[in-house]
């Protein structure tokens, strides 16, 4: 079988020899030409290093890049997502960035960067993986359905009374009874956006050591944070059913449709919902809870442990993530550097500023406690979400109970 | 004597000489695989870090694996429902593809249609339209004054929701039937109707026994392949709700690829491996009660 | 077939068939009408309620530009290249295997037959490290040769198929060959391979689909953008948390035209059969 041998030595490189770096990326479709773009310029500015890109689109990234690290292949920079960090990180997958960052003769500022977006990339104390894109939560809203209704818009700082009420005046049903427009559309059982709620509750699903999930995932603010999340599908009514319970953001198509009034999520559709006819689109931050938080959703770049040249790719991921590389990304997602955000006036823009501030009251997610919440927590959590938006008489609490014991003891069995 | 043997001699050289290509790629591209993966059922494995070795652990484990079992149901209770359609559906639909009438060209084209589109997008389709509120499906009966149900956002109708979206590729099936139907001699039938055979008497004694071979492979390969049904599931369910759809290989390829416990998904597979095996031997051994061929019998 | 019926009996039940087998027809062809109608929508009129079936006005760009966001054109010669390579080796390979298994006594035929099957037994996630290793090994990763050479070894699927089909074939047309002194290899292909035309079109048809529509494999052994296939390239239009409905249905549906076409090419060797009468006589 092959192993992993970490190294810090550098392969040294034949004077006037050019270096193909391979990137692997879970992006697809439109998103891959702002990779393209990065990798033409630092091509032009770098004759001594090729880039081939390694796109696949969709879930199967992972699989393919398992595959190959296991086989002793891997691309040497890969992209992985923010909760798949501790896991690859703990189990020596990418090497710490930080002789590289400091030393040598490419530096990096790390303090160009927006707050937050660092740390989804740090594990115990190292930086191992640099950003690429991101996004927080917030709340989509119709102008034209407020307007009807003589509502006014939400303003930033709202807390979840204002939500609910604001919710409520804008569900209509007809003289039968039906649904006809819904006050907001959630994001169905999708267990990483939930945290969100749980921070705001002023809550947390696991200590911070990452040992204990009992009297944490069933404390009393997970159980108010679960509790009114259901309240809005099953007693309020404000809020349509999934529709499938696998997509993110439950299926649910009312948004889109011009049928519901505000919707809960990431900033990865805004650029469909700008041009969507049936929508006249505002954007505000998170209401506040106990507290106000949010969470981040993250990509990130790292060098592989196995890269045959890791000097080149440093050079190569310090573009990629750096300023040069935020002004491209920014004409296709938030960019990470800040003042690229500044200069392109995104900062200041009336929606996109609105992602922005959202950095401003990110709560750490659980999964930087422990490298097992994936197989552990979220799919108990998860049940708790898919029982209590099925089941209007689901008791929250005793829900709650089972899955901390559930999750508690899958982390204790662990093989 | 001596002739007999060498002659069975002779046919024993040339079958091992014909079907060398499999064996070569058998013990080259197969069997080296296979048994590594049979290796790694018992270590402990995150595809990250060199394997560890834990014995029997990971087959012992599955007995307390409280989705282990779920998985192990739901395929079951999919299997049992899905291969006997397969067959019957498979097989009227060809009868009909038989048919020789207007535009039968376009029609069988039609039955056969949904089985050239894609995995993702065959899959993606039908999510639509189960959609509960929005859906073709929903609308559709919500003009005749019915509410549907919720299909695959509810866990007492996911799975079935998930037959129906098979069933759309039965043209698949229908194919391999029409093929075995268009082998049955001509003449049997005219003999039969010579006979004062009608047409259900024509499909019983001529069609049904004729076709058994081909139903004994639908039925080996069915089950073969139903048993590891993936792609429907990870696509429009990922196992979901409540764990309702989630098939023994989906589970696997989470085990695998999402929980990094790639030791304890080779266990898995192994022993889905057992489970296939036997049941597929058994259909195998049956077969000599039921299964026909014409070219076995005694001139 | 003879029918003592009267002329407007015949009438009323040739009507019949006519109505179900289009009213079986319609239920296969909706879902697809609806792929049809959701590739010429902009993505927002995907979901409308009610559902409308003629979108409006239509988006013919979204072909265009589904087709041109990516290089589909190098994705759809790159499969081509694979599929053929495919189909000829299963034919190839499958036919003088299935003739051996279907045919020839010997011993250890039974057991070996089971060990086939039993290829197709074990889910491919947990093959697919070991399987890399070894074409990584090889030097076969960023080629087609994972994807084709195999093929060349047999498959299980079409032995069994092929086997099945050639066990139905009188055998006195194969003894009657013999005689006149046809060799083995002779017989497979100038009696067994016509014989069983209607099963060689199936194994071409689902040998060309498998390979088309195949995404594990691609997905592992193709690294450079330029080699990928179409359902790669398909993949592409989904990401983890949008997805551009409109285009995956106008590209799926593009890129589905050959084996469509295939088909409905293909089936007339379904429709003329294979009279054995004819052969004997």
């Amino acid at each position: 079988m092959p192993s992993i041998v970490v190294t810090a030595t550098p392969t040294v490189r034949p004077e006037g020899a050019i270096a193909v770096l391979r990137a692997g990326t879970g992006d697809s479709g439109e998103g891959l030409t702002p990779h393209f773009k990065i990798i033409e310029q630092f091509e032009a500015a770098n004759p001594d290093i090729q880039v081939q890109l390694e796109p696949v689109g969709s879930g199967d990234y992972y699989a393919r890049i398992l595959t190959q690290i296991a086989a002793g292949d891997p691309p040497d920079l890969l992209q992985i997502g923010d909760d798949a960090v501790p896991r690859f990180v703990d189990a020596g997958a990418f090497i710490a960035l930080d002789d590289y960052i400091t030393g040598g003769e490419h530096p990096l500022d790390t303090s160009i960067y927006l707050p937050g977006v660092l740390e989804p990339g740090r594990w115990n104390g190292k930086q191992y993986l640099l950003p690429k894109d991101f996004s927080p939560l917030a709340v989509y809203y119709n102008k034209k359905l407020f307007d009807e209704a003589g509502v006014p818009y939400p303003q930033d700082g709202w807390t979840w009374q204002e939500f609910l009420d604001t919710a409520k005046q804008l569900t209509k049903t007809d003289a039968a009874g039906k649904v006809t427009q819904w006050g907001v559309q959630l994001p169905g059982p999708w267990t990483t956006g939930f945290e969100y709620w749980v921070s705001a509750a002023g809550g947390k699903l696991i200590s911070e050591d990452g040992s204990t999930f009992t009297g944490y995932m069933d404390s009393p603010e997970v159980q108010e944070a679960v509790q009114f999340y259901a309240d809005l599908y099953n007693k309020e009514k404000v809020a349509p059913l999934p529709a499938d319970m696998n997509s993110f953001g439950g299926g649910n198509t009312e948004f889109e449709n011009g049928t519901a009034a505000m919707r809960i999520f990431g900033r990865w559709p805004q650029a469909g919902l700008r041009q969507n006819p049936n929508i006249d689109l505002g954007v505000v931050g998170m209401p506040v809870g106990k507290q106000r938080a949010n969470v981040l959703f993250w990509g990130g770049f790292g060098i592989s442990a196995l890269s045959q040249d890791k000097e080149a790719t440093w050079r190569f991921l310090r573009d990629y993530t750096g300023i040069e590389g935020a002004e491209t990304w920014k004409d296709w997602a938030l960019p990470t550097v800040k003042e690229v955000a500044d200069s392109s006036g995104l900062s200041t823009d009336p929606i996109e500023g609105v992602w922005l501030n959202e950095l401003n009251y990110l709560a750490p997610r659980a999964y930087v406690s422990t490298p097992y919440w994936g197989e552990t927590a979220d799919p108990a959590l998860r049940r708790v979400l898919e029982t209590v938006i099925l089941d209007p008489q689901a008791n929250v609490a005793e829900l709650l109970k089972t899955a901390a014991q559930d999750a508690q003891s899958a982390l204790e069995e662990l093989p | 004597m001596f002739l007999k043997s060498r002659a069975a001699r002779r046919e024993t050289l040339t079958f091992y000489l014909l079907i060398s290509p499999w064996i070569v790629g058998f013990l080259f591209f197969t069997l080296g695989p296979v048994l590594v993966s049979l290796g790694i059922s018992f270590t402990r494995w995150n595809l990250l870090t060199p394997p560890v070795p834990i014995g029997l652990r990971n087959y012992t484990r599955m007995l307390d694996d409280r989705l282990f079992w779920q998985s192990l149901s739901v395929t079951f209770r999919y299997t049992l429902l899905y291969v006997p359609s397969e067959l019957v559906g498979g097989l009227l639909l060809a009868l009909l593809m038989n048919r020789n009438i207007k535009g039968i060209r376009a029609d069988r084209t039609s039955y056969y249609l949904p089985t050239v589109i894609s995995g993702v997008a065959f899959v993606v389709v039908w999510m639509w339209l189960f959609q509960p509120e929005v859906g073709l499906i929903n609308a559709t009966l919500s003009r005749f004054g019915i509410q549907g149900p919720r299909w695959l956002a509810d866990p007492r109708t996911a799975l079935f929701a998930l037959w129906m979206m098979s069933l759309w590729g039965l043209g698949r099936n229908a194919i391999i039937f029409l093929a075995g139907l268009k082998g049955i001699p001509k003449e049997l039938y005219e003999a039969a109707a010579m006979d004062g055979a009608g047409m259900w008497q024509g499909f019983r004694h001529v069609t049904l026994p004729m076709l058994t071979p081909t139903i004994f492979f639908v039925l080996v390969l069915s089950l073969i392949a139903t048993l590891q049904t993936f792609t429907s599931a990870f696509v429009a369910t990922n196992g979901g709700p409540l764990d309702s759809t989630l098939f023994y290989v989906l589970y696997l390829y989470r085990k695998a690829f999402q929980e990094f416990q790639m030791g304890y998904a080779a266990a898995l597979a192994w022993v889905l491996f057992i489970v296939i095996l036997l049941l597929t031997i058994l259909v195998v051994r049956s077969g000599q009660w039921w299964v026909y061929y014409e070219g076995e019998r005694e001139s | 077939m003879i029918t003592q019926s009267s002329p407007w009996q015949n009438r009323v039940r040739r009507l019949g068939v006519f109505l179900l087998v289009w009213g079986v027809a319609a239920l296969f062809l909706i879902p697809f009408l609806w792929m049809v109608s959701s590739s010429l929508k902009p993505n927002y009129q995907i979901f409308a309620t009610p559902p409308q079936w003629i979108p409006n006005p239509p988006q013919w760009q979204n072909y265009t530009e589904a087709l041109t966001m990516l290089p589909f054109g190098r994705y759809v010669v790159n499969t081509a290249i694979i599929t053929i390579a495919v189909i000829f080796g299963h034919l190839l390979s499958c036919t003088l295997i299935a003739y051996a298994f279907a045919r020839l006594r010997a011993p250890g035929r039974d057991t070996l037959f089971i060990v086939v099957l039993a290829t197709m037994m074990l889910p491919y996630p947990v093959t697919m490290v070991p399987l890399y290793v070894l074409f990584n090994w090889l030097d076969w990763i960023n080629t087609f040769l994972p994807l084709t050479v195999p093929a060349f070894f047999g498959s299980a699927f079409y032995i069994f198929l092929l086997r099945q089909f050639f066990m139905t074939v009188p055998r006195d047309l194969e003894d009657a060959a013999r005689i006149d002194g046809a060799n083995t290899l002779q017989i497979i292909f100038r009696i067994m391979t016509p014989l069983a035309l209607p099963a060689m079109v199936t194994v071409a048809i689902f040998s060309f689909q498998a390979a088309w529509n195949d995404f594990l494999a691609p997905l592992i052994y193709l690294q450079q953008p330029d080699l990928y296939t179409v359902t790669l390239g398909l993949q592409f239009f989904r990401s983890t948390f949008t997805t551009n409905w409109a285009y995956l249905m106008a590209a799926s549906l593009a890129t589905s035209l050959p084996m469509i076409l295939l088909f409905f090419v293909a089936q007339r060797y379904f429709i003329e059969g294979i009279s054995l009468g004819g052969m004997k006589g």
